[in-house]
């Protein structure tokens, strides 16, 4: 197995990449898959911990959490679309820069 | 691939070469403070078995409550999608 | 299984939509917001119930000794915190009969509120960090939904979507933050992690794990570089949702920032003050400066919420005990006065329909009733003496001198002065002679709408004048927060 550095690298750069893409994409849905990531790099650095406590072991822990996890990353997906959904019948675009109406 | 896209993308590969050479020099102490490791499990048993056991017997609350948020969302997908007159 | 409060809470937001469609064939549709109400009413009563059996020593669910269960456990902190939440939804779920009687689709909007004052209760009570993460995401996907509720109009729709974006992105760091303390401690447990993080030094990878933890808590608390959403979905929302979310989903942020700053960083705790102080004062004058340019109502009371939450990040930064109690305080009144005022610029859009300044100059004629309660709660904001906001501004102020931080305490004042700029700007307005246009019809309030708004101005002068059981509680609630690791 690789050291753990390695893994540690991978996650953060999907953490970052995840940041790069909310910050600026312009299409909602990518902005949603932005989020997506972020949670997914949160989701595989548990599981990079679990399999390194100890040689031959995991931790069941990590493997409930991840479980949950996953489940409400697709709860806050689902109520984004729905809000975009309301936001596309009155903007009637999908670029997020265009929803600039409120100033102040 | 306009401007913004363009200094954000540097900014990312800024950050992840800093944190590549961040984790290459501080090692993480993986498991420095850790209690107490009984619940381990063997990856020679069946670990998906394993790991289903405890988190019915060990996180009931969380599972309750993730079935709730699901509720929820479901819910509010249901409000954000009603048809109006 | 889980405490009796959260339980009935849970049992009546699952069940609400079922009566909601009974009582659609039956023809009574607004029935539901009574039972919304009655169970509110139930949950608080079993608070009370919790306090009592709190008050001796925390409560705690299934074995929480035990490093990997999740668990609840409830001390003094989270009966104080609870039982303002379950207040402050019980008036605006009282005040949302009437305000929200002209949308379809109010069975949903009921189970929505009972299912995020769950999750605020929830997150108050929460004994692991992955149990408080799980509650933290029930309240906000409650919230989003909640702000994009009126969704005719493209106010809320751009202000939920701005607002989900930024929250889910800090929810996201939260959890990445988690995995690090996961990858650090092996356990997610509050007790587990106060007692073997009490006296290490401290290593570069906490202070990381602290700054995600910080940034994910610190965007749905509204600290300053995080806050941008905050003034768009506060003016876009119905105003009694307006109100929960400036009266207590903020303040569930800076009692997540409380947990974990003093039971989970302790060795970092030192290092963090000075930090946190400097974000306090950025906090409360960008918010109170702002407030003073703005026009809009909504907005003008929504950045006067950052400078508030401004206040209670100085009882966090200086980490005594009667800092927390003016925190805790501070939290309490902020609610009771902010949701006040929420509702009642509610009450003006419902009969009049405008909210700026200059179009609704001259309405304290026809709606005295609401103008003085909205005036009232307005002077409690800048920390005038018989009322409330005093107390708490004065604890904040003398722990930041008897902490040796005494320019925070001057900054307290310097900024009391400035909210007063505001709010004298806003009472003229309410108050002045001349009327602006299309007041001839206005009545006053309807009673339903101004029920709650009385109770919360009673209120307000009451714990003004007789702060005593308040106060005791808020101390009590700080030496639980700092005993928690021994």
């Amino acid at each position: 197995m690789m050291p753990l550095s390695h893994y540690l690298a991978f996650t953060f750069t999907l953490y970052i990449i995840g940041l790069y893409c909310l910050a600026t994409k312009r299409n909602m849905i990518k902005l949603i898959l932005g989020i997506e990531i972020l949670i997914n790099a949160a989701n595989a650095n548990f599981i990079v911990f679990s399999a390194n406590w100890r040689a031959g072991y995991v931790d069941p822990l990590a493997h409930s959490i991840v479980i949950v996890s996953i489940a409400l990353a697709g709860c806050v997906s689902a109520v984004a679309l729905g809000i975009i959904v309301c936001a596309y019948r009155h903007y009637k675009t999908l670029d997020v820069r265009k929803l600039r109406r409120m100033r102040g | 691939m306009d401007r913004v896209e363009i200094a954000g993308l540097v900014m990312s590969a800024i950050l992840i070469v800093v944190v590549y050479l961040f984790i290459m020099k501080n090692g993480f102490p993986a498991f420095l403070y850790a209690v107490s490791n009984t619940n381990l499990v063997d990856v020679t048993r069946q670990v998906g078995r394993e790991s289903s056991l405890f988190m019915w017997s060990r996180r009931g609350i969380d599972l309750i409550v993730q079935a709730l948020v699901l509720l929820g969302a479901a819910v509010g997908s249901l409000a954000l999608l009603r048809r109006e007159e | 299984m889980f405490t009796l409060p959260l339980d009935t809470l849970f049992v009546f937001a699952a069940s609400t939509p079922i009566i909601g469609w009974i009582l659609r064939k039956g023809g009574a549709e607004k029935l539901c917001g009574v039972y919304a109400i009655i169970g509110l009413l139930v949950s608080g009563s079993m608070v009370y119930n919790l306090f009592l059996e709190a008050s001796k020593r925390p409560v705690t669910t299934s074995v929480c000794d035990e490093v990997y269960a999740s668990c609840l456990r409830v001390d003094m902190l989270s009966v104080f915190m609870a039982s303002t939440f379950i207040g402050i939804g019980l008036l605006a779920a009282v005040y949302s009969i009437k305000y929200m009687e002209g949308e379809k689709g109010i069975p949903l909007y009921y189970t929505l509120l009972l299912s995020m004052v769950g999750g605020m209760v929830g997150v108050a009570f929460a004994g692991d960090f992955f149990t408080l993460f799980v509650f933290w995401e029930l309240m906000c996907v409650s919230s989003y939904v909640l702000v994009a509720f009126r969704k005719r109009r493209w106010e809320s729709v751009e202000a939920g979507l701005k607002y989900l974006l930024m929250s889910a992105a800090g929810s996201a760091s939260l959890l990445f933050g988690l995995s690090l303390i996961y990858g650090l401690a092996g356990t997610l447990n509050f007790h587990g992690l106060a007692s073997v993080l009490k006296g290490v030094k401290p290593n570069i990878w906490l202070d990381m794990a602290s700054l995600f933890l910080f940034a994910g808590f610190g965007i749905k608390a509204a600290v300053v570089p995080l806050h941008t959403w905050l003034p768009d979905a506060y003016s876009a929302a119905p105003a009694p949702i307006s109100a929960i979310l400036s009266a207590v989903v903020t303040e569930t942020g800076v009692y997540a920032l409380c947990r974990v700053f003093f039971t989970v960083f302790q060795p970092l705790q030192v290092q963090w003050s000075m930090v946190l102080a400097v974000l306090s004062l950025v906090t409360m004058t960008f918010g109170n400066i702002t407030a003073l340019l703005q026009d809009d109502l909504k907005r003008l009371l929504a950045y006067s919420s950052i400078g508030h939450i401004g206040y209670m990040l100085v009882g966090l930064a200086v980490g005594t005990q009667i800092g927390l109690t003016g925190t805790a305080l501070h939290i309490f009144n902020h609610a009771l006065m902010k949701g006040a005022c929420f509702l009642c610029v509610g009450a003006f859009v419902y009969r009049v329909g405008v909210r700026r300044l200059d179009e609704i100059a001259g309405i304290g004629r026809r709606m005295p009733f609401t103008t003085i309660a909205l005036c009232v709660s307005l002077f409690a904001l800048t920390g005038m003496p018989p009322l409330n906001g005093f107390i708490s501004e004065l604890t904040l102020f003398m722990s930041s001198v008897e902490a040796g931080m005494t320019w925070l305490g001057v900054a307290i004042i310097v900024n009391s002065l400035f909210s007063s700029g505001y709010v004298l700007r806003v009472v003229k307005a309410l108050l002045q002679r001349r009327e602006a246009e299309g007041f001839e019809n206005v009545k006053e309030a309807p009673l339903l709408m101004l029920t709650p708004i009385l109770v919360m101005v009673f209120m307000i002068v009451l714990f003004g004048v007789w702060p005593d059981p308040v106060l005791e509680f808020a101390r009590k609630a700080a030496y639980a927060l700092l005993s928690m690791g021994r």
